[in-house]
């Protein structure tokens, strides 16, 4: 169990803001999803997440959908659904009578979906603050304010 | 998944004296689902909870359950559904272990290691009287019983009522852990929208006897805009709901333009307790309730 309950203490500030401590682990609380996306958007994002840190490695098998879904109490559906989801995008693969896995390259994968998410959504949005605060570029790399 | 439906209602009546419970009730749960329906009390869940599991007749509508007509074929439907309801009815007196000996004498599918090892993970302790448990230990006890019956649908009529939080989330632990598989079912009711949201995979609102409301869970959210705008705003017709919050007037659309609605004030998307509450509360959210103002006389 220790590679799910590993707590991500480094949050990426690109990710969404909800404190996911322990995305596919047990947790004793109920989760805290945020209302504005679909329950197996978040989850995906949280196993995208984990993979993209290592913290899932390629060629591990994911927990199942059940004990995902008893541990959320999310119904399997939604577990299934964001699994689907990661499957599509190469990032699990199924193993015939064995589960699903992350696919070998996994990694290099989700890196590169998140960085274009980053280059197209959200580094537009933080660029125009930037321009609209008037910060130079050196302020910017140094991180001092004047 | 295959496409069965494991529960086929449609049209159910049933009348109690001059108050009618159920008034044309529909209900499909295909298998391998678990939907919620849910509505205030007195809406007629519970009517038609007994309609499904052959307690009560019906004066009108068809309804199969399990492939069988619940009223005459209640032998067969009991083989395939099990039933939690919403109060304690394992016979106090009864020794644990003796419940579980009953329970293996006289379900033909019942399998005693299951219900003993679920016991095992909770600190029912079979020595006991059922009077001598917690009505959460109750609860668990039930479920390890009902659990261990190869039902294809499991009823459960506001299971987790009067438990605290710590059970009510071991109850839902289990029951995602240990009776989902392949194409079982479940129907649950309750009227904690909250507590089950994402546990089901559907979810009926039910209304004076009337399903309201039939959506998918994962995807109820793209069906639904709030708007909230200041009380002067010229908004568009066709709203579900209007309430006055502490941050505007919020209105409650189905299937409108989010572009419609962006310049006209915040928009965003309704819990699902929302929309229940918007539901019950309007009239013209049932859309075929045709003279509105003369129920509101």
């Amino acid at each position: 169990m220790n590679q799910f309950t590993n707590s991500l203490n480094h949050h990426p500030t690109y990710l969404p803001t909800q404190p996911f401590t322990n995305p596919i682990g047990r947790s004793d609380t109920m989760h805290k999803w945020n209302d504005n996306q679909p329950i197996y958007q978040q989850l995906k994002e949280q196993v995208l997440y984990r993979i993209l840190t290592g913290s899932l490695a390629e060629g591990e098998p994911v927990p199942s959908v059940r004990q995902v879904a008893a541990e959320q109490r999310l119904n399997p559906l939604t577990v299934t659904r964001a699994y689907q989801l990661l499957t599509d995008e190469g990032l699990l693969e199924k193993r015939r009578g064995l589960g699903l896995f992350v696919h070998e390259g996994a990694r290099m994968r989700a890196i590169a979906s998140e960085r274009e998410n980053f280059l197209l959504e959200e580094w537009p949005r933080i660029r125009a603050r930037i321009d609209a605060l008037g910060i130079d570029l050196t302020t910017l790399i140094s991180g001092e304010s004047k | 998944m295959t496409s069965m439906n494991v529960i086929e209602a449609q049209g159910l009546v049933r009348r109690f004296g001059a108050v009618t419970a159920l008034d044309g009730f529909d209900l499909t749960v295909p298998s391998g689902r678990i939907v919620g329906l849910i509505g205030p009390n007195g809406s007629g869940k519970t009517t038609a909870l007994r309609a499904i599991l052959g307690l009560s007749r019906l004066d009108a509508g068809t309804l199969r359950v399990a492939d069988c007509d619940p009223w005459r074929d209640r032998p067969q439907l009991m083989q395939n559904v099990a039933y939690i309801p919403d109060t304690g009815i394992l016979p106090r007196w009864m020794r644990v272990r003796d419940l579980i000996d009953y329970a293996e004498g006289v379900h033909p599918t019942f399998d005693r290691s299951r219900t003993e090892r679920l016991l095992s993970k909770t600190s029912v302790d079979a020595s006991r009287t059922i009077a001598g448990l917690s009505k959460g230990m109750q609860v668990q006890l039930h479920l390890s019983l009902i659990l261990a019956i190869n039902a294809k649908l499991l009823v459960l009529d506001e299971p987790t009522l009067g438990l605290d939080v710590l059970y009510r989330e071991q109850f839902y632990e289990a029951l995602l852990g240990d009776f989902i598989e392949g194409d079982r079912s479940i129907l649950v009711t309750t009227h904690e929208v909250r507590e089950i949201e994402h546990v089901l995979t559907d979810v009926v609102f039910i209304r004076k006897g009337k399903s309201v409301l039939a959506e998918f869970v994962d995807t109820i959210r793209e069906h639904y805009l709030k708007l909230t705008t200041d009380a002067g705003t010229n908004v568009p017709g066709g709203y579900l709901s209007r309430r006055t919050s502490l941050s505007g007037v919020e209105y409650l659309y189905r299937d409108a333009s989010r572009a419609q609605l962006q310049g006209l004030g915040d928009v965003g998307v309704p819990e699902l307790v929302e929309l229940f509450i918007a539901y019950m509360q309007s009239a013209a959210a049932t859309g075929n309730e045709q003279n509105t103002e003369a129920q509101h006389a």
